[in-house]
């Protein structure tokens, strides 16, 4: 089976889009898995680190896929040329975008689309958003096609975010160490436990852990880390290897950055030393342990 | 000197974290409860029931020739109110199910199940597990699931237990204890004591049970403890016959009486009529010759020394004196006797 990873935490801010690029990335060009991009959230960044998206007429702030580079106007006459996860919900065929890293592909957001699932809410059609991400990653044809899948959700408990975990084998919760972040790993755990009590032995939602994020060197961090550590059940699910607040990380986030992949720092480089054992981590739990 | 900051998790986000992993863990996959479309779940024949009906009766009506048709038609009957409520409210406990490729197998809630066909519903909730339960697994969870019904009898109740308790030793490779059980059940351990003994109770008890003549858990209990064997068939029959409680518990004291003062008659010594005979009579005679004869020859022993004197002047002829000297003999031979005994 393909392992399907989502990053979710419903609070903002705490890294879900940046690891999503990263953990893409190393299993992508360092590890040469055939990896899937799929952006669940409607601020589409994920997209757009390797599409180049456009603003949606329609849709003030939105954004919408670029034209696929496979399409031709003169011979597909029943597509409008773009795809996006969002068209899941719409009952559409969907086409991923080949990206710059020959290994990775995507499948991106559509603001306005993925708003209008996540903000359904008669009781059937909630349902039907819930389940209509796992149908599609269930399709043999895609899960042939790829050995991993890395999933980005929006800041939020809603729809999408169900829909992610739901479809999802691993789910990991990015969080800084401070208080309201806390407060967002327990709504997150609240999840996973739901989805915990509905899964069978045979498809388990694996959680790898929470990832302790843009820590630095202060007395509320360590703290608190070390809080969260000692919690009875709770210190076994804290990835034992913390991600440091650094200026690289966002550098690389850059249109015109260089290196734009992080993986092709010099591997002595702290943030690449520093994010690679966070991702073989992750790579050994999800891979490893079933 | 300014005061050092702390920062700590507060206690009430802790407990929850840990509540939530610890939950977590603890019911993972087993609170899958959805609507299940009842033409997709099946009885377990596997498992022994009560009922005779089955889900194909009440689909396409009891066939009018079949052998059970009047047993078949009674269980209906009894369903009805069950049918109303769940008209009413549906049904609002979850029967519980486990997969069985693409159909489902019913764990607990045939009469749920049933009465939810007769009132015309086409789902019902369902607790799905993934994997058919072991045995002890399966027999704890009829056994919760029987228990709050009010219409059970005890030999229901007993036979759940019965399986309990043979799938226990079967995994466990040992005998089970009441402790054990009243653990297993989450019950009292006087309770399980009693459920203990009767599993172990011969046979006309049990058949007792069996056919619905002794209905408590408590008299069945008490009869079984009964360890005189004519008892325990009297008090048997009593309570087929409708004793209460207290009337078994009062046999049992009276009997006990019984056998206590039997018992402290046999210790004493044999009686015959009228007054306890206590003492040795030595009878009377009216010839003082043998008096004299018997006199003589204990006069002579050691300790008459002092009576010799008065035999010597008595006049034979007079009864009294003879009876006051022989009675005196008499005591003078208790006393040595004594002191003899003392001595030793």
């Amino acid at each position: 089976m393909t392992k399907i990873i989502v990053n979710a935490t419903h609070k903002g801010g705490e890294g879900k889009t940046t690891n999503s690029i990263i953990l893409a990335e190393y299993l992508s060009s360092v590890l040469k898995f055939k990896t899937l991009a799929i952006d669940m959230d409607p601020q589409a960044n994920f997209s757009g680190r390797y599409l180049k998206m456009e603003y949606d007429p329609a849709y003030k702030g939105g954004k919408i896929p670029p034209l696929h580079p496979d399409y031709d106007a003169t011979v597909d006459k029943n597509w409008d040329g773009t795809s996006s996860i969002a068209d899941i919900f719409y009952g559409k065929e969907i086409i991923p975008y080949p990206t710059f890293i020959p290994q990775l592909e995507l499948l991106p957001a559509h603001s306005s689309r993925l708003q209008e699932a996540e903000a359904v809410t008669r009781n059937e059609v909630v349902e039907k958003v819930h389940v209509q991400l796992k149908k599609l990653l269930n399709i043999q044809q895609l899960q042939d096609s790829y050995d991993v899948i890395i999933i980005d959700t929006p800041p939020s408990k809603g729809p999408l975010t169900i829909a992610a975990v739901k479809a999802a084998s691993h789910i990991i919760i990015p969080a800084q160490m401070e208080q309201f972040s806390i407060e967002g790993i327990y709504g997150m755990l609240q999840l996973w436990k739901q989805e915990t009590y509905y899964r069978g032995s045979t498809d388990p939602l694996e959680l790898v852990g929470i990832l302790p994020n843009k820590v630095r060197n202060i007395k509320i961090h360590k703290q608190f880390l070390e809080s969260l550590e000692s919690m009875k059940g709770v210190g076994n699910y804290v990835i034992p290897h913390v991600i440091h607040e650094r200026a690289i990380y966002t550098e690389i986030l850059v249109e015109n950055a260089d290196p734009k992949i992080l993986f092709n720092l010099p591997e002595e480089h702290i943030a690449r030393y520093e994010y690679e054992t966070v991702c073989k981590f992750i790579t050994k739990k999800v891979f490893n342990n079933g | 000197m300014a005061k050092m900051k702390s920062f700590q998790i507060s206690d009430a986000l802790t407990r929850g974290l840990e509540e939530t992993v610890s939950v977590a863990h603890n019911y993972s996959g087993q609170l899958r409860i959805e609507a299940l479309q009842i033409k997709k779940i099946d009885i377990d024949f596997a498992n022994p029931r009560e009922l005779s009906i089955e889900f194909a009766d009440l689909l396409n009506e009891i066939d009018k020739h079949d052998v059970l048709y009047e047993k078949k038609q009674q269980e209906i009957n009894s369903l009805a109110s069950m049918v109303e409520s769940i008209k009413r409210e549906g049904v609002i406990n979850p029967v519980v199910v486990y997969k069985e490729g693409e159909r489902y197998k019913l764990i607990a809630g045939e009469r749920r199940t049933l009465a939810s066909i007769l009132a015309k519903k086409e789902d019902i909730p369902a607790k799905i597990l993934d994997k058919k339960p072991s045995e002890l697994k399966l027999s704890m969870i009829q056994w919760i699931e029987n228990i709050e019904r009010a219409d059970l009898t005890l030999w229901e109740r007993l036979k759940n237990l019965e399986k309990i308790v043979f799938s226990y030793e079967e995994e466990k490779k040992e005998k089970m204890a009441p402790t054990a059980l009243s653990e297993l059940l989450g019950c009292v351990l006087s309770h399980a004591v009693k459920y203990h003994a009767i599993l172990h109770a011969d046979e006309m008890i049990k058949e007792a049970v069996k056919e619905g003549k002794i209905k408590n858990l408590d008299k069945a209990a008490i009869i079984v403890s009964i360890k005189d064997e004519d008892l325990r068939l009297e008090a048997l029959n009593a309570c087929v016959a409708g004793a209460t409680l207290q009337d078994l518990k009062n046999l049992i004291v009276r009997n006990k009486k019984l056998e206590m003062a039997k018992k402290e008659k046999a210790d004493k010594l044999p009686e015959g009529r009228g007054r306890q005979t206590t003492r040795v009579n030595l009878g009377t005679t009216k010839n003082t010759k043998a008096v004299k004869f018997i006199i003589d020859s204990i006069i002579t022993n050691k300790g008459f020394e002092v009576l010799k004197g008065q035999v010597d002047k008595l006049n034979w002829g007079d009864y009294k004196s003879v009876s006051g000297i022989f009675q005196k003999i008499l005591k003078t031979l208790e006393t040595n006797l004594n002191k003899e005994q003392e001595l030793k």
